[in-house]
């Protein structure tokens, strides 16, 4: 039942701000929902008791539930959308924003959509959230976004939407296979025997709306132009949440269901991932507008996840699922701080900054510690993530391992220069206005700063919380492991 | 039975009322006597009586295609309210012509007969003809009924001629005696057969604007006054399919081999023509014109899976596509009457500025038009698609899956126009009844997203 309810309580206020005028209000309402939520997810996340769900017979000529529960995965995910969601409606707080009302309200349904996705239990329901999701963001992107707008959303919008229908053939297709009567329920679809060449071409029609959303090299073409001009809060649900989607349903879909695909273009996969590092890290390095900069960061740390993904040995699915939870609360206070420099500088243009921290110093210390956060220092969560990650990629190959090490190699390089670029140096003329942290900027970083350093210190909560869905993703692989030579490719 | 008769009467009531010159009763006359119809079709539901000989037998399947298309029709006629003010003269006509054709209609949905299919067909079309022309001054609207006369005519001589030669061929105009006339060639038909089947596909296809017999359609559209287009576009696109499906579904199933395989090239060409075309056009009725002949396609290809459930998700897809297609023209007419006659699809721009509401509302229609979760639209497709990824038909369900990308991005086109600032913006009038139907309809579609109905026919 609770499952529910954390599905419903960001869709009814949603609702319920369309009807308020009040900007200060509306905020709130959204803020308090969040928080509920928040607290209800962490409750099932620390509950002892067997996992809540809930199922209700929806569409009954084609035997499809409404049923909604969890697993260790879907409660990273959720804590993570959860977690966030009070940060990004916090991030407009205290700021002219037009149309509040609706802004919030897109702001809550999506977050309603996302949480429908990790909990749905089967492809149809699955499905129709992970479409739901693109809807409100659709519009928050096309009516308070950037320059360009127009076009960038809709090249965005038809782009996730084109893998989302390839995903729609799969669904039916797999449906089509379910012995009896036909279902959609993933338990069902995970028992199928799919004939190994099937699942080899069936791969790719589940993969690309994964790839897509994630996004892995080559279809990363929409990702740089919707982060720059999507606004703040936009861009935090994108890269906060909306890619952990992408590596959710990679999780939900092809592992349990096609492993012998899985296996089979498993090093394709690796490489496509590796060279987005490659290739995200030296685009990042060349780029002057800090919001790209960090869009082709965030890219190039998602793509390590990826590979992760696809090494699937036990060290790399837990530095996965850890770095899912590290990347979402680093980027979004990432897309805090660059939405604070843009407020007070009116650029985002690294050449027209500098010396900032003379100025906000505070700021720049803060902004200093999600840089290191980001770049996957020590005692931070970034590291204890990236760090199993690369392990993994090692039990691998080691070739793996070391284009891997790039991401921190080259994100170092590449963040601190920026950071060098936008903080340190001499006062400029034109800058000289700018004023420190006011104090909601306090409330919003200080908790964000303090989960990557708690998380860096001591990340074990969360591996316990991982471990059962770990071990049950890894043993998936094993049996088919000897179909694989039989293969007629 | 007592609704077909009860609506001929309806029509000539019509017609006479017409002779009071009193403009107000003509719509809320006509829309009670479609109620009337309405509950005497729902009595028939379960009855499945026969008439003249088995010629026409009201069933099921015929009684829920007629429900959908007098609901549809009751839509438009409320609409007629408001678009009728201003015309002085032969507003009875009107009315009475589209009841006519939806007499024609209900016909084509119950034939046994090929004698009657004709009978269905032409009743429905040659009201359509002169309802093409109903703007008398318009160089377009003279075009179009022209052009549809013209073509018709052609297709209907097709069609004639197929049927004398199925009939040279089997000596019987019933379509259950046809088909054991064909079972017993085992897959090798005669040719004179194979081509009377043929033309008379060929005929039916016209009326629903498959390709390769889809090119009246945009102009039409494009000519016609714009409500009888969104009559064209729904009801005569419902009865078509319903007579198509009879004819192949009920009639002739199993599908000769030659047969089939011309269908789905025309299914094939029918999506892709009808996506790609569309694309590239900015006057809004043409655009939905190549919908229409897009959406064509997606109700080809249920009906060529031919499966127990196919006629059910015909007529869900139908319904679904008529719900969402009738507000938009209306949208489409009071937008172009706010910016001085302009039909392209800028005239959409600063909408939401205007009338929020009515952007929210337009956005969820055109949503279910592209087929996205959670409107009825989505639902349709997937059913077709289930239909057709089960019944094993991969190659063309995938490349119907990339003609539905190419329809979300010319819907999404359209949706962007809405959502775009204009400098300067013509104040929008909409009446209470108009906003009233949009919203309905609007809601209408979410809902059936969610109760989605499969009926036993």
């Amino acid at each position: 039942m609770i499952v529910l309810v954390i599905l419903l309580i960001p869709f009814i206020t949603g609702l319920l701000l369309l009807l308020i005028r009040n900007a200060a209000t509306i905020k709130l309402m959204a803020l308090a929902s969040a928080i509920v939520n928040l607290a209800a997810t962490l409750s099932l996340a620390f509950s002892t008791q067997a996992s809540s769900s809930y199922s209700v017979s929806w569409i009954n000529f084609l035997d499809i539930n409404f049923a909604l529960g969890y697993d260790g995965t879907s409660l990273i995910m959720l804590s993570l959308t959860s977690l966030l969601f009070p940060f990004i409606i916090m991030a407009g707080m205290k700021r002219e924003q037009e149309h509040p009302g609706l802004l919030y309200a897109l702001i809550l349904f999506t977050q309603s959509a996302l949480i429908g996705v990790f909990l749905a239990q089967n492809a149809f329901l699955f499905y129709i959230f992970w479409e739901l999701t693109l809807i409100p963001l659709y519009f928050i992107l096309l009516l308070w976004g950037g320059e360009g707008r127009r076009n960038i959303t809709f090249k965005f919008f038809i782009y996730t939407l084109t893998g989302s229908l390839f995903l729609l053939f799969g669904i039916i297709y797999l449906y089509s296979l379910t012995p009896g009567l036909h279902t959609t329920d993933f338990s069902v679809f995970s028992q199928l025997n799919i004939p190994a060449n099937t699942q080899v071409w069936l791969f790719w029609v589940l993969f690309i709306a994964f790839a897509i959303k994630m996004p892995v090299f080559p279809f990363h073409t929409w990702q740089p132009s919707t982060y720059t001009m999507a606004p703040t809060q936009g861009v935090m649900i994108l890269a906060g949440v909306m890619t952990k989607m992408g590596i959710y349903g990679a999780l939900r879909f092809l592992f349990p269901i096609i492993p012998a695909g899985v296996l089979y273009w498993q090093n394709t996969v690796i490489i496509l991932s590796l060279i987005g590092v490659i290739y995200a890290s030296v685009i990042a390095f060349r780029q002057t507008n800090l919001k790209t900069l960090i869009a082709f960061s965030s890219m190039a740390h998602i793509s390590l996840m990826v590979a992760a993904m696809f090494v699937l040995n036990y060290y790399a699915l837990q530095g996965l699922l850890f770095q899912v939870l590290s990347h979402g609360i680093t980027i979004v206070a990432l897309f805090y701080v660059v939405m604070l420099i843009e407020e007070k500088t009116g650029t985002l243009e690294l050449p027209k900054m500098g010396g900032i921290k003379l100025l906000a110093p505070y700021m720049a210390i803060l902004f200093l510690l999600i840089v290191l956060g980001s770049v996957a220092l020590p005692l931070t969560a970034g590291f204890v993530g990236e760090f199993l990650i690369i392990t993994g990629l090692f039990q691998q190959s080691i070739w793996f391992a070391l284009f891997g090490g790039f991401t921190m190699v080259l994100g170092a390089i590449y963040m601190l220069y920026a950071y060098q670029r936008v903080m340190l140096g001499e006062k400029r003329p034109d800058l000289e206005n700018i004023t420190d942290l006011k104090r909601i900027d306090y409330i919003v970083l200080i908790p964000l700063i303090t989960l990557i350093l708690v998380l860096g210190i001591y990340p074990q909560p969360v591996f316990n919380l991982v471990e059962t869905s770990v071990n049950t993703m890894q043993n998936l692989l094993v049996p088919v492991a000897d179909v694989l030579p039989s293969l007629p490719l | 039975m007592n609704a077909l008769i009860f609506t001929t009467i309806l029509g000539i009531i019509i017609l006479y009322l017409g002779l009071t010159k009193n403009k107000t009763i003509l719509a809320p006359t006509a829309i009670a006597g479609l109620l009337v119809t309405l509950f005497l079709s729902f009595k028939d539901w379960g009855l499945s009586s026969s008439f003249f000989h088995e010629m026409v037998i009201f069933d099921n399947f015929s009684v829920a295609f007629n429900i959908s298309m007098i609901i549809i029709t009751i839509v438009i006629f409320l609409f007629g309210v408001d678009y009728y003010k201003m015309m002085e003269l032969h507003v009875a006509e009107q009315y009475s012509l589209m009841i006519f054709a939806l007499v024609g209609a209900f016909l084509m949905t119950s034939f046994s007969n090929l004698i009657m299919l004709f009978l269905g067909i032409e009743i429905l079309s040659i009201p359509l003809y002169i309802l093409a022309g109903g703007k008398k001054f318009s160089f377009k609207s003279n075009e179009a009924s022209f052009k549809y006369f013209m073509l018709g005519s052609f297709a209907t001589a097709f069609f004639l001629f197929g049927i004398a030669l199925v009939y040279g061929a089997s000596a019987t105009f019933y379509l259950p005696e046809i088909k054991t006339y064909i079972a017993q060639f085992h897959g090798n038909l005669p040719p004179m057969l194979l081509i009377g089947l043929l033309f008379i596909i060929i005929g039916v296809a016209f009326k629903v604007a498959v390709a390769p017999f889809h090119f009246w359609s945009p102009d039409v559209y494009e000519g016609s006054p714009t409500l009888v287009t969104a009559f064209m576009a729904t009801v005569v696109k419902t009865a078509g399919f319903a007579a198509f499906y009879r004819l192949l579904g009920i009639g002739l199933l199993p599908l000769p081999v030659p047969l089939e395989k011309a269908l789905w090239v025309m299914t094939g060409l029918t999506l892709l023509i009808g996506n790609l075309v569309a694309l590239k056009q900015s006057n809004f009725k043409r655009l939905l014109a190549y919908s229409s002949i897009a959406h064509s396609g997606f109700i080809m290809l249920a009906m060529l899976s031919q499966h127990s459930s196919s006629a059910s998700v015909i007529l869900y897809y139908t319904f679904v596509y008529s719900v969402a297609t009738v507000p938009l023209f209306i949208i489409f007419i009071l937008v172009k009457r706010a910016s001085n006659g302009h039909d392209h699809i800028a005239a959409f721009q600063g909408l939401y500025k205007k009338k929020p509401w009515i952007a929210v509302f337009m956005t969820i229609l055109l949503m279910s038009m592209a087929g996205i979760p959670p409107t009825a639209g989505f639902l349709a497709k997937y059913q077709v698609f289930v239909l057709s990824i089960s019944q094993g038909y991969l190659a063309i369900s995938i490349f119907a899956i990339l003609m539905a990308i190419v329809g979300i991005y010319y819907y999404f086109n359209v949706v962007r126009e809405v959502f775009t600032d204009r400098d300067h913006l013509e104040p929008l009038v909409i009446t209470k009844l108009n906003a009233g139907i949009i919203i309905v309809c609007g809601v209408a579609v979410v809902v059936m997203g969610i109760f989605v109905w499969h009926l036993p026919i």
